[in-house]
């Protein structure tokens, strides 16, 4: 449904624990956020780049479908930066500019390579049970683990009430389209709440006590993948500072 | 409107999360009070999760040919009030971020203070003195929807004049272009959300009017016989 889950699903690293894929995944992105734009983020986000359709195997379709949108947000947010206000209602070309704008835009790219290598290689399912060991309370964390289940049922439905309005002509003008999609929310609310209902039916059924327990696979941290990834952070952070220090 | 991934310096990403936590942190614990004591909640808030991703997740027809998103925070906040919907808002951010890739990891502290926080109280506290001063549910709920929406637009805004101020004018002058640029979408789609979240609320009072007793929504007779 989600390329990026779906990936994550069926990519070469599923079976890998998802904490060693967030020491890469994040361990890259605080490299591409705090280290100085050139050369650590640019580093950082090629890195992420190369390991996501490298070893990780993601089709660079997926990658680029999902980058669109973030991208465009990178675009416009980045127009700004290249003119300054001297005066209400005045804009001039900032001189300055063109720089800031190109390090704010690498640093953005960057991260976002970071960030979908993490997605598009560790499913949420993977990591959503594992949450509580971090401190965030397992009421929350089951909530989180039930809105992750429920919406791809959602979404279906949502999906399926889109194209059976479509193929009535519910999207032909303004008027329709507004109807049919204040139609879409109320029958996603009535599915959410009616199933919400049958869950707790239920589960009372079996016995429930408050605890929503599931069976998380078991999977072995590897030392090796752990001590590479230590080793290429240290090195993406001795490569900016030698750089930065011989420039 | 979410900051895209790696878009603020690391100071003030960090920042915007200490600015968050409170609200989560409280939020967090009234949700825990909630599921401890009444263990069958816990159903009905992921329920609330999964419809306030979806219905971000709506495609609204916009003026400029293409389509926009609602941010649901005006709509979550009436149906489901600001504290929860600082968690569920939360959550449902942090699944933007990593299902789809939008916004991100590093500024989740500052989407979740402009859309998780800000939007629904705004949104929930225009609701609040809309209907106490006697204003129908359509009125409030349209006020709260369209405001919560330009309040989300108006704190991004401001989170990103401050993290890049204008060399001549400082953080006002920001303001004016970072919001001059956004305002082309998020104007007519504040509207937008806003006539969107009366059609549903609408549909819901003919269709689920216990489910919206349930939360509160509806007390009064008169609203069901309005809608």
């Amino acid at each position: 449904m989600f390329a990026l889950d779906v990936a994550a699903h069926t990519g070469r690293w599923r079976s890998r624990h998802p904490a060693e894929k967030a020491l890469l995944a994040l361990g890259l992105l605080v490299c591409a956020v705090s280290l100085p734009p050139w050369p650590g983020a640019a580093l950082s986000g090629a890195v992420a780049a190369v390991l996501l359709v490298g070893p990780a195997r993601v089709s660079p379709a997926v990658v680029l479908r999902a980058a669109r949108v973030p991208l465009l947000f990178v675009a416009t947010s980045t127009v700004p930066l290249l003119v300054t206000m001297p005066a209400p209602a005045r804009l001039s070309v900032d001189p300055a500019g063109p720089a800031l704008a190109a390090q704010t835009a690498g640093r953005s790219v960057a991260a976002l390579a970071c960030l979908l290598l993490f997605s598009a290689t560790t499913p949420l399912s993977d990591v959503l049970p594992r949450l509580h060991r971090l401190g965030i309370p397992p009421a929350v964390t089951e909530v989180a683990a039930l809105t992750y289940r429920m919406l791809f049922l959602l979404m279906d439905s949502a999906r399926a009430v889109r194209e059976a309005q479509a193929a009535r002509l519910g999207f032909r003008t303004w008027h329709t389209a507004y109807r049919s999609l204040a139609g879409q929310a109320g029958a996603v609310f009535v599915r959410a709440f009616h199933r919400a209902r049958r869950l707790e039916e239920g589960v009372a059924l079996r016995g429930y006590t408050g605890s929503l327990a599931v069976q998380v696979e078991a999977l072995r941290v590897s030392p090796s993948f752990v001590a590479s990834t230590v080793g290429l952070l240290v090195t993406i952070v001795a490569a900016t500072v030698l750089v930065r220090a011989a420039s | 409107m979410h900051i895209a991934e790696g878009y603020l310096p690391p100071v003030q990403a960090a920042a915007w999360f200490a600015v968050s936590a409170p609200f989560v942190v409280h939020g967090s614990r009234a949700l825990v009070r909630q599921v401890r004591q009444d263990p069958e909640t816990k159903l009905l808030l992921g329920a609330a999760g999964a419809f306030t991703f979806v219905l971000s997740a709506l495609k609204i027809p916009s003026v400029t040919g293409s389509c926009s998103h609602p941010t649901g925070t005006g709509l979550g906040a009436v149906l489901f009030r600001p504290p929860v919907m600082s968690v569920l808002g939360g959550i449902v951010l942090l699944f933007q971020a990593v299902l789809l890739a939008h916004g991100g990891l590093s500024t989740l502290g500052a989407n979740v203070f402009s859309m998780a926080v800000v939007g629904p109280w705004v949104a929930y506290g225009l609701y609040a003195l809309i209907r106490r001063a006697g204003g129908g549910l359509d009125v409030a709920v349209f006020a709260a929807a369209a405001l919560g929406d330009l309040a989300t637009y108006c704190v991004t805004s401001a989170q990103l004049a401050l993290a890049f101020p204008d060399p001549s004018t400082g953080f006002a002058g920001a303001l004016a272009k970072f919001g001059g640029i956004f305002a082309v979408t998020q104007l007519p789609l504040a509207v937008s959300e806003g006539l969107l979240s009366v059609l549903v609320i609408r549909l819901l009072t003919r269709t689920s009017g216990d489910d919206l007793r349930r939360l509160g929504v509806l007390s009064r007779p008169t609203d069901e016989v309005r809608a």
